[in-house]
């Protein structure tokens, strides 16, 4: 019982990443209406940056760059490549920001070699206890990065200027043009934006009880597409709530693999997508997503 | 406004030295402006207009004139529409700005109120507004703004916490028009703001655009209802066909035959459809042509139709909508006679486009019956409704923009179709023949209602009152018993509006169906119609024939209005 307990803390907390990784993806997915692919290969950009200056710069210095160097990234990749293409349809896109995944991880598993570098993060391997089960601190903190960033993000959707042009922008480009809002600004912000959570989620993701950073991360950072699916593409809480799910689902799923043995081993790497499936089956537009049908 | 010639000497020239040709101190001024979509289909053929600083111009033209195009190049966002600018100059303030940015234009003082009023559904109305000052100078300017917005219009204020997708249609328009008054424009553009909204409302919105214009601002009032937008503006100019056909001060413009035959309608009783370009021919020309098409698999599906689906009465009665909290619709009753126009009618938010998602299943009844050859249509499911052979149109349109209009016709047929998955795929013979015939089928229809030259282009490309068209033809092609129809000639100026009526007319007789008709065109529905319902905050006030209707008192208090003051 304990056992579930803890896995389900476990899971939360590993959920809490995902929903970090997936608010990036709504973000870019709301502003540009892209499907963004290289969104995993920003998250280790930020985390090899982290890795290869801490040791100079010291944790958080190089925390902030790195954070700062996933954000410009992405905002690059915006301007540069997708502001030339916007009209392009979803596919091209998607496949666009595949290809511009490749070459990133590409470049950075070169980089990275066989060696595993380190984040050097101050909260290191200790866990802590919550009522009897034992969580890796570092978990614990980015959940807690996670309530905090939700709730700042919610206060600048809702109050800042900012905010509501992304938000008109979003629900309607082309009258938010005619009312003078700058529609390449708001995607590259959105860019920028889900660049450096994603950077955030790539510290907390490569921390113990993870080995560290290697060109992987990229991969398991695509876990939070399930979550960010089954939430509806473009819902802010569906993201969290769909990352806390495939959080939960991971580490049961993982934990009691012991006793389903005969649905074969590694049984955490489907569940994900075994769930969004099955959401998808009884709510096609996801737990939170607009629903495709207009208003008549 | 009085005496001075055809040309601009209108009285925002006051305070201005007169204009030399009238145009230098235009605070907007077109030049032989041609514009092209796709690089190769012209819009708009060497457009020239001005508006003096602080005057109103009216735009009027057929649908498909030009008129968006041109707005679009105004503020700036014709490549979105994938069109261009191929020649000539636009100038604010004696600026270029024919190829810059739209956001740049808007900082120009330059701001559009779209077609369809467009506004946030999902945003608060005070949240819409702030939308609108993203463009301000800064916060002063912008709650100055809003101050002066709320005070314009009350019921924003009074409503700004609510969500701008829940407010009715007049308050929808209020809220774009004051969403693109937060950006302090010296020049606004409203393209069709009347767009579907009941005659009250129409005249406060006349009333708005002369306030907002006498604090300050020039206003381009591209509009439909010409009789509005003459009696509002101080200078009209009529394109057709991508050209200024007519201008001149607004009065004298709304003497000119032309404008009267085609824009105001007032001659036509004398001579109906003198003037009603194609739409009005080929409705009237179609029996023949369907004839001569006989040779054709379509013979035996034109004898077909009217058997196509049996016609019943349809009996609502005590029909209750609730939404949450919100009452809709409340007890309301009545009675559609089979093969008669039956029409519903009420102010913005009274509740009859609710009425059509009750009768086609898009909303659940929360109690009463609506029956229909021993059915109750509020327990069916949608694709059931459309079996029973009753198929509708939408109040803001939901076709497939990215496909033809052949395309978009022939789902329609769905109903018909017999071939399945694999014989289609591969091509077979009865297959291929049932494909011809179908096709056959939906061009007749859509040479009925004037569509034959457009079958092959994207619902995209066509302006609004086609598209409009093109909705009614699909509800047409499931061959139905009853047509829903939901305000078939919003955005449709006088002569279109004639036509239209026309092509309902004859369906009608021809096809003996039923048709319940939602529209604000009072000229229209009292001219089609066997019976009329007024509702009024989700309830029946009147139910009767037009003239009962016409002369009820509540009606005219709610709905209506006395007639129409000529003050100006």
């Amino acid at each position: 019982m304990s056992n579930l307990f803890g896995l389900v803390l476990n899971g939360l907390s590993l959920g809490a990443i995902y929903a970090l990784i997936a608010l990036g993806f709504v973000m870019i997915f709301k502003a540009t209406h892209v499907l963004n692919f290289a969104h995993g290969s920003v998250l280790l950009l930020g985390a090899y940056v982290v890795g290869v200056t801490n040791d100079a710069l010291g944790f958080w210095p190089a925390l902030l760059l790195g954070i700062v160097v996933a954000a410009l990234a992405a905002v690059v990749i915006d301007v540069v490549i997708m502001r030339r293409v916007r009209a392009a349809d979803l596919g091209t896109l998607a496949i666009l920001t595949l290809g511009v995944d490749v070459l990133m991880v590409t470049e950075l598993t070169r980089r990275l070699g066989t060696a595993t570098l380190t984040t050097g993060a101050p909260w290191g391997t200790s866990t802590v206890d919550v009522l009897g089960s034992s969580i890796p601190l570092s978990r614990v903190i980015a959940a807690l990065v996670t309530a905090v960033v939700v709730g700042v993000l919610w206060a600048l959707f809702q109050f800042t200027n900012w905010g509501i042009a992304m938000r008109a922008a979003a629900a309607d480009g082309g009258t938010a043009e005619l009312m003078g809002i700058r529609l390449n600004r708001v995607a590259a912000s959105a860019w920028g934006v889900a660049g450096a959570l994603a950077a955030v989620a790539g510290i907390f993701l490569t921390s113990f009880p993870s080995p560290g950073i290697s060109p992987t991360v990229g991969l398991v950072a695509l876990a939070a597409i399930p979550a960010w699916v089954l939430g509806g593409f473009d819902s802010f809480p569906g993201a969290v709530v769909g990352g806390l799910i495939i959080g939960v689902v991971t580490t049961l799923s993982a934990g009691y693999q012991g006793d389903l043995t005969f649905l074969g081993r590694d049984l955490a790497q489907v569940t994900p997508y075994a769930v969004m499936l099955l959401v998808l089956l009884i709510r096609p537009s996801g737990l939170f997503g607009t629903k495709e049908v207009a208003r008549v | 406004m009085r005496g001075g010639g055809p040309v601009a000497e209108a009285r925002g020239a006051t305070g201005s030295s007169a204009a030399t040709a009238g145009t230098r101190d235009a605070l907007l001024e077109v030049t032989d402006l041609h514009v092209s979509y796709a690089g190769s289909v012209q819009a708009l053929r060497g457009v020239s207009l001005w508006v003096p600083d602080g005057g109103i111009v009216a735009v009027l033209g057929n649908n498909g004139a030009g008129k968006s195009t041109l707005l679009r190049a105004i503020s700036g966002t014709l490549g979105r529409e994938g069109g261009a600018i191929d020649g000539g100059s636009i100038h604010v303030g004696g600026e270029p700005i024919g190829r810059r940015g739209a956001s740049d234009v808007v900082r120009r003082g330059v701001l559009q109120v779209p077609e369809g009023r467009r506004v946030f559904a999902a945003l608060t109305v005070e949240e819409n507004l702030r939308a609108g000052g993203t463009a301000a100078r800064d916060a002063a300017a912008r709650d100055r703004a809003r101050g002066e917005v709320y005070d314009l219009f009350p019921i924003l204020r009074e409503r700004r916490r609510q969500r701008a997708g829940l407010l009715s249609g007049g308050e929808q328009q209020m809220l774009a028009i004051g969403r693109a008054l937060m950006g302090s424009p010296r020049l606004l553009l409203l393209d069709e703001p009347s767009l579907g909204l009941a005659p009250l409302i129409v005249e406060q919105i006349g009333e708005v655009i002369t306030e907002i214009n006498r604090q300050g601002t020039s206003v381009v009032l591209v509009e439909q209802n010409a009789a509005m937008a003459l009696r509002v503006a101080d200078h009209a100019f009529v394109l057709e066909v991508g050209q200024i056909s007519l201008q001149g001060p607004a009065a004298e413009l709304a003497r000119t035959d032309e404008v009267r035959d085609r824009y105001l309608g007032v001659g036509a009783e004398a001579a109906p459809a003198t003037d009603v370009p194609a739409a009005g021919a080929t409705a009237t020309d179609v029996p023949p042509t369907g004839a001569t098409a006989t040779g054709a698999p379509s013979a035996d599906a034109g004898a077909a139709r009217p058997a196509g689906a049996a016609v019943h009465d349809l009996v609502v009665e005590g029909l209750t909508v609730r939404f949450g909290g919100i009452t809709a619709l409340t007890d309301v009753s009545f009675t559609v006679a089979p093969g008669s126009l039956h029409a519903l009618i009420g102010p913005n938010g009274a509740g009859k486009s609710t009425c059509l998602n009750v009768l086609s299943g898009v909303y659940a009844a929360t109690e009463g019956a609506a029956r229909y050859g021993g059915r109750d249509l509020t327990r069916l499911p949608r694709h059931q409704i459309a079996a029973l052979g009753i198929s509708r149109t939408f109040q803001n349109m939901a076709l497939s923009s990215t496909e033809t209009v052949l395309d978009n016709l022939l789902v329609a047929r769905h109903r018909h179709m017999r071939t399945g998955f694999f014989s289609a795929a591969l091509r077979l013979p009865g297959a291929r023949r049932e494909a011809a015939a179908q096709e056959a089928t939906v061009v007749r229809t859509a040479e009925l209602l004037g569509l034959g030259g457009v079958l092959h282009q994207l619902v995209s490309e066509l302006p609004y009152g086609d598209r409009k068209r093109v909705e009614l033809a699909r509800a047409l092609c499931a061959e139905p018993g009853l047509l829903l129809l939901d305000e078939p000639v919003a955005g449709m100026n006088f002569n279109e509006s004639v036509a239209m009526e026309e092509a309902i007319g004859t369906v009608q007789r021809e096809l003996g169906i039923s048709i319940v008709l939602v529209e604000h065109d009072m000229r229209f529905v009292m001219g089609l119609a066997d019976r009329v319902t007024v509702l009024d905050f989700g309830r029946r006030i009147a139910d009767g024939t037009p003239a009962e209707v016409q002369a009820d008192p509540d009606v005219l208090r709610a709905y209506l209005g006395t007639e129409q003051e000529e003050e100006r």
